[in-house]
């Protein structure tokens, strides 16, 4: 019996051998919650890329569907008590049968996804268009004649973009307020940059009170984790040199305010040993703030707060959001109950899959309504995304925010 | 023996297609429990959604005398939740609703794949728990649990699944639906919910499940005492018993255990003991603070290196965290073990641990310990690594010796897990064949054509357990005319 | 095959030697069920003898009565036949009785009273507390699943039975759970035992958990005016932090039997813990009692045995066993009160209800077979939605012959259990026509 993984880059046996099949992991998996099936679980995965290896199954379609069907979450990771290290696992296998599987499901639009999400100007270029598609009433007439019925994938993009910002430049530079604590770079991303600008700019202006100079290279590119959670090493290799050498190597920290790219930068290192160092230096902005002085004024607000995949099981950041949350003022936190399990966004999951991210969403929404709060935080622009058009659609009346919007008005109700 | 396409086809009609898996790959998954050791992939997975839908999957494959195996979580340690003769696997995942809560009756009725911590997760802001709580208490199902009639570290005081299940719905290997039981105690006729509860999956599906809902108590003390050696820790636990107390939970981890948990979840137990025993005292406050304090002293009296209290509910949750999760991180010291959940009274516990020790040495074995202290289970990790067939030998043979030690100071073959595939073989070690007989006689009373979970529970026997047949008592000569 | 009356006789004395068997006819009747003498009265001294009565008798096809005490022989249908009394009292040892194991393991014959004994020492006892328990028989208790107000805290037979040894109806000896608190080897045979009447099996040997004896105990009378009140402070009492023994709602004739004062309903509490717990629980039930506005008493632990003495029927009266639900226990007073007025209105009835179970204890007295038919009917009828049960657990035989003692059993779980008994006793040897449905 041959292994069916082929190559140097095959995933690590001995990882998958930490599995002892306990079963922890399934209820906290968002496929699972939904299908209830063991195929479509942490432990049935981690059973066929180890039948893979024994060369008990082939790379076949349906092995690649199960795989595919994982939202990447990285829940299991979080619940393993034997700390199997699923995420690259899951990177590893899709990266084989990326090379030799079969095709994917969902190519063409996969790759229409592919080449709009980590090119912010062309990002940038198709939300121009939506936004003339929007303004002349097109939108409503393609709604009509029901060719969004036809494809449920544009369906779920028209579903989410309600109101489409307009990005304005941030400046190259921004000084520290008060005392230099230390430089800071700011990844500004490609969906937040063009959908939630006013994210960025609130980043850099709290890291600024919080006495760090922001460094914010206008050339940086994408993080590349959209193609590593596909299986596209190569082209994510590429994508994470670049934007580490567009980064100065003199900064304190890297600072994203997007978990899932947060979550692949820490873990440079993991595939690229020479991006080490800057993977080191990559911070959630929330970390960073939880350690700085704010000064914050009085909010009264009833929040809850989603936990991102990314940055609670793939940075395990899940407390210091809260407490930073907490520290405003008047600010009440209730908890959201199953808060930590996806909402269904998980990078382009929702449109390549909308059947089960329409029913984790479903499940996000219900809790949601459960703790009566009107405003949700969320640390990652995908779940904005995925979390505020669910909402809509339901008719819940909520807004959603990420975490440094509410610090930033808590900033300004201080200085008013 | 591959199914029918007929079958096939009329599983399809009952489930829908995306209720049935029916790939290679998709059956491969359901191949084994957490025992991996065994494995044996069912022909087809059925995943109903409803009562009727079983009803009319047993009827199916009764017709055709095609297996059936029932599965929850598949958290199982002992080959249950598996297909040694394939067939049909009938997952009960999607059967996972909450379908009543009565609080003024102090009871709840759910579907069986619901999983455990969820129904105290609904009723907990109430002010009640269900009290069965096995360390896979997070994922297994309360079906699983019913089947398995499982136990956890709080049976000590609370008694395991069977003392909380008033009533079952369940679907006989006949494909009959029964209500056996209910809210209402009781009952005249039978206890076949008793019977039924721990029959693991041979008597039928369960399908439903009332259960008993107990009001948390008003305060709860968890103390962490460890220990030099773990005869002393083994001395404190019976002196604790001995001195008439019955903490919510008493258990013990051993060295080695405590290192694997440490690794894995930080729980704070100290790193340079021997043994640790974490005692939970629940039940009124006044109660809890004098017998926690005679607890404690009792731990000193038996030379404890340190007592602690948890100080606040966030340490209590970690140190229970770290022994719920042990199981898993023992991945973090061998890729594979046998885990024995034997018995012995509880006043044999120094004594069998001296055992234990003895035997790991003879074999030439790694066993880390961490098990139910207060009720004298144990659960022995006998590491092995698989890769290393010689090493499985001594672990097998250090497995053998210790079950047998168990029996011989009266113990039981197994405590909370159960038999299933595993330990069907030892059951004679502790059942004469009269016993054995009775047994196969009540299976066949609600499975006459022995089609539910085939291979579980009790020893394989030709003729299908008439070979248990005991002989009659001798009646006196001369009786007869 | 046939066999000589004679022969058989002899040969239960080859087994169970000359004083262990008796035919004579003062023998006999003191062993009469519901009026059917058996032709013999056997005495086994151990429990391999128990084994070849049985077998012998399951050969001659004759019908046995296993029995302890007898202080239940009016539990269930009159008997379809009998033929061999077996009486059990002989087996009456520890078995085997390590303090530290806090079990014990007994022979069926023993009573709770000689159990009791054995374990005051070690400060350790057995948590059932049935009417009459002292002198009943552990076997006994176990056949007819016996139980009583500590049920609240302790839970019955099926929650204290590890093991038992058994003689199958073609007198195989038979074992059934373990000798350790927590085992699930095996289905758990002891459950089928408990309350099967000795159908499946006579018992013959008990594995029972013990409890601890709590450091100290003491026990109160809440006065209240109604059921609904009395109810209504049994849920405050069990939402609360308060972990009772007893919590045992008394009606208004039990009440003047015992304790007779101003009001018709009441509800009694025992708390066992340290002592430091029982002083603080008893303060904290007298401000639950204060918050409702009822009078609270502290009792002697006698008042206990006083109630029970009310609620024992005395000969030719009736005693039901109602299983409802704790949410329906003022409703389930009243449909007793009711139901006994509109059917003899000068009858007398005292109830005691086990509060947080819905479990009830009826005595009637001055009815006659008409009327106590028409209130068990009535009864029957309140419970049926809730799938409650109304038993005649003593009553005279033509009472239980008139109206089914058990009442309705559930079609589908009925056929399981005929199929069962069917098995494993086809000859119908033991306790034949007394069980749930003619079994």
């Amino acid at each position: 019996m041959t292994s069916a993984f082929r190559g140097p880059d095959a995933p690590d046996v001995e990882e998958i051998r930490k599995c002892v099949h306990c079963g922890i992991c399934l209820p906290t998996c968002p496929t699972y919650r939904v299908l209830g099936e063991e195929m479509d679980s942490p432990r049935g995965r981690i059973y066929l890329m180890r039948a893979a290896a024994e060369g008990r199954v082939e790379l076949s379609e349906t092995f690649r569907r199960h795989l595919d069907l994982c939202l990447g979450c990285r829940a299991c990771e979080t619940a393993c008590p034997s700390g199997v290290r699923f995420g690259s696992l899951l990177e590893a296998t899709r990266a084989q049968l990326r090379r030799h599987g079969p095709p994917p499901k969902h190519r063409l639009l996969e790759a229409f996804a592919f080449s709009l999400f980590p090119e912010p100007a062309r990002l940038g270029a198709a939300l121009a268009a939506f936004r003339l598609y929007r303004a002349s009433g097109l939108r409503a007439l393609v709604r009509a004649i029901g060719v969004l019925r036809l494809a449920p994938t544009l369906a779920a993009m028209d579903a989410l973009l309600d109101e489409v910002p307009r990005a304005g430049p941030l400046p190259e530079l921004v000084p520290a307020r008060g005392r230099v604590r230390g430089r800071a770079g700011l990844l500004t991303g490609c969906v937040q940059r063009q959908l939630y600008p006013q994210v960025n700019r609130d980043t850099a202006r709290l890291l600024a009170i919080a006495g760090y100079e922001v460094v914010i290279p206008t050339g940086q590119g994408c993080c590349g984790a959209l193609e590593l959670h596909a299986g596209l090493v190569d082209a994510y290799s590429a994508r994470a040199r670049t934007l580490a050498a567009s980064f100065p190597s003199d900064l304190d920290f890297v600072v994203t305010n997007a978990a899932g790219c947060g979550s692949a930068m820490k873990e440079y290192g993991n595939r690229l040993p020479e991006l080490a160092p800057f993977a080191g230096r990559v911070r959630d902005v929330i970390e960073v703030l939880a350690g700085a002085e704010l000064p914050l004024g009085r909010l009264d607000l009833t929040v809850t707060y989603h936990d991102a995949c990314h940055l609670a099981h793939g940075q395990r950041v899940r407390q210091e959001p809260r407490e930073l949350l907490r520290r405003i003022p008047g600010l009440k936190l209730v908890e959201l109950g199953d808060s930590d399990l996806c909402c269904g966004s998980a990078g382009v999951y929702n449109l390549l899959e909308p059947g089960i991210a329409d029913e984790l969403l479903e499940l996000k929404i219900a809790r949601i309504a459960e703790t009566g709060a009107r405003l949700v935080a969320a640390a990652n622009p995908g779940c904005l995304l995925q979390i505020a058009s669910g909402c809509r659609q339901r008719g819940l009346d909520v807004t959603l925010v990420h975490p440094v919007e509410l610090l930033a008005r808590a900033v300004d109700a201080h200085t008013s | 023996m591959p199914l029918s396409r007929t079958l096939l086809a009329d599983l399809e009609r009952i489930v829908g297609a995306g209720g049935l898996v029916r790939s290679y790959e998709g059956r491969l998954v359901y191949e084994s429990d957490m025992h991996t050791f065994y494995k044996g992939a069912p022909d087809v997975v059925a995943l109903p959604t409803r009562t009727d839908q079983v009803v009319a999957i047993v009827r199916l494959c009764r017709a055709e005398r095609v297996p059936i195996v029932p599965r929850g979580s598949g958290t199982g340690l002992i080959g249950g939740a598996m297909a040694p003769q394939g067939g049909v696997m009938i997952g009960l995942n999607r059967m996972d609703k909450i379908l009543e809560i009565d609080l003024p009756n102090r009871c709840a009725t759910v579907q069986p794949g619901l999983i455990n911590l969820f129904l105290t997760q609904a009723v907990a802001n109430s002010g009640y728990f269900f009290a069965p709580d096995p360390s896979s208490q997070m994922v297994s199902s309360i079906g699983g649990n019913v089947s398995t009639n499982a136990g956890g570290p709080h049976c000590l005081k609370y008694g395991i699944t069977t003392n909380h299940v008033l009533g079952l719905e369940l679907v006989t290997g006949t494909g009959e639906a029964v209500r056996l039981g209910g809210k209402v105690v009781d009952r005249p006729g039978y206890d076949l919910t008793g019977i039924a509860v721990g029959s693991e999956g041979t008597f039928g599906i369960v399908t439903a499940v009332t259960v008993r809902l107990l009001h948390a108590p008003e305060a709860v003390r968890t103390i962490l005492a460890s220990f030099v050696a773990i005869e002393d820790a083994s001395e404190a636990v019976s002196a604790i018993i001995a001195a008439g107390m019955i903490p919510a939970a008493l258990e013990m981890l051993d060295e080695m255990m405590i290192r694997a948990i440490n690794e894995g979840s930080n729980a704070g137990y100290p790193k340079d003991a021997a043994a640790v025993l974490l005692i939970e005292l629940d039940g009124p406050l006044a109660e809890v603070m004098a017998q926690s304090e005679r607890a404690a002293q009792i731990c000193w009296e038996r030379g404890a290196l340190e007592v602690r209290v948890a100080r606040d509910d966030a340490e209590r949750a970690l140190l229970w965290k770290g022994r719920k999760e042990a199981a898993g991180a023992v991945g973090r010291l061998a890729p594979t073990y046998l885990l024995q959940d034997a018995v012995v009274p509880r006043s044999k516990l120094p004594t069998i641990m001296r055992e234990l020790i003895a035997i790991g040495a003879r074999h030439r074995v790694r066993i880390a310990n961490v098990f139910h202290a207060g009720d004298g289970n144990l659960h022995p990790l006998i590491l092995y690594d698989d890769r290393d067939p010689e090493e499985l030998e001594r672990a097998k043979a250090a497995n053998e010796e210790l079950l047998n030690a168990c029996i011989a100071m009266g113990g039981t073959v197994t405590g909370e897990h159960g038999v299933g595939l595993d330990k069907a073989k030892n059951l004679p070690l502790q059942y004469a064949d009269a016993d054995l007989n009775f047994m196969y006689r009540l299976r066949r009373a609600f499975d006459p054509e022995t089609i539910m979970n085939p291979g579980k529970l009790l020893p394989s026997h030709p003729a299908c357990g008439e070979g248990f047949r005991p002989a009659r008592p001798r009646v006196p000569d001369g009786a007869w005319i | 095959m046939s066999v000589a009356g004679r022969s058989v006789g002899e040969a239960f004395v080859a087994i169970a030697g000359r004083d262990g068997v008796r035919d004579d006819v003062p023998a006999r009747a003191a062993a009469a069920v519901d009026g059917l003498v058996p032709r013999w009265v056997v005495r086994p001294a151990s429990l391999e003898q128990v084994s070849q009565v049985v077998a012998l008798a399951h050969e001659a096809a004759l019908a046995v009565a296993p029995r302890g005490s007898g202080s239940a022989l009016e539990l269930g249908c009159p008997p379809a036949r009998l033929d061999v009394a077996l009486d059990l009292c002989g087996l009456d040892r520890v078995v085997e009785y390590n303090p530290a194991d806090v079990s014990i393991t007994v022979e069926a014959g023993i009573t709770v009273g000689a159990l009791a004994a054995r374990l005051a020492p070690h400060r350790q006892f057995l948590a059932l507390d049935p009417p009459g328990a002292s002198t009943r028989t552990l076997g006994g208790i176990a056949a007819t699943n016996a139980s009583g107000p500590l049920r609240v805290r302790y839970g019955t037979m099926r929650d204290l039975l590890l093991g038992v040894r058994f003689v199958q109806a073609d007198g195989v000896l038979t074992w059934g759970g373990s000798k350790v608190v927590k085992s699930v080897s095996g289905y758990d045979v002891p459950k089928l035992m408990i309350g099967a009447l000795g159908t499946l099996g006579v018992l013959g040997e008990l594995t029972l958990r013990l409890h601890p004896l709590p450091d100290a105990e003491r026990s109160w009378l809440v006065r209240l005016p109604s059921a609904e009140a009395a109810q209504a402070f049994v849920e405050r009492v069990v939402d609360s932090s308060l972990q009772p023994n007893r919590l045992e709602y008394l009606g208004e004739q039990v009440l003047e039997a015992v304790f007779p004062g101003p009001t018709s309903s009441a509800v009694a509490v025992s708390i066992g813990s340290v002592e430091e717990a029982v002083v603080e629980g008893g303060e904290r039930l007298a401000a639950l009692a204060k918050a409702e506005g009822a009078q609270i008493l502290p009792v002697p632990d006698a008042f206990w045995s006083d109630a029970e003495r009310a609620l024992t029927p005395s000969e030719g009266e009736a005693l039901l066993q109602i299983a409802s639900l704790a949410g329906r226990l003022a409703t389930t007073q009243r449909a007793i009160v009711e139901a006994v007025r509109a059917s003899a209105p000068r009858a007398r009835v005292w109830t005691s209800c086990c509060a947080p179970l819905g479990t009830v204890r009826v005595r009637l007295a001055d009815t006659d077979l008409a009327v106590t038919t028409a209130i068990t009917k009535r009864l029957r009828d309140e419970v049926a939605e809730i799938g409650g049960s109304v038993v005649i657990a003593r009553g005279p035989s033509a009472l239980r012959a008139a109206v089914d003692p058990w009442g309705p059993v559930e079609a589908g779980a009925f056929a399981l259990m005929r199929a069962l008994r069917d098995d494993l006793d086809p000859k119908r040897v033991l306790n034949p026509g007394r069980f749930v449905g003619g079994l």
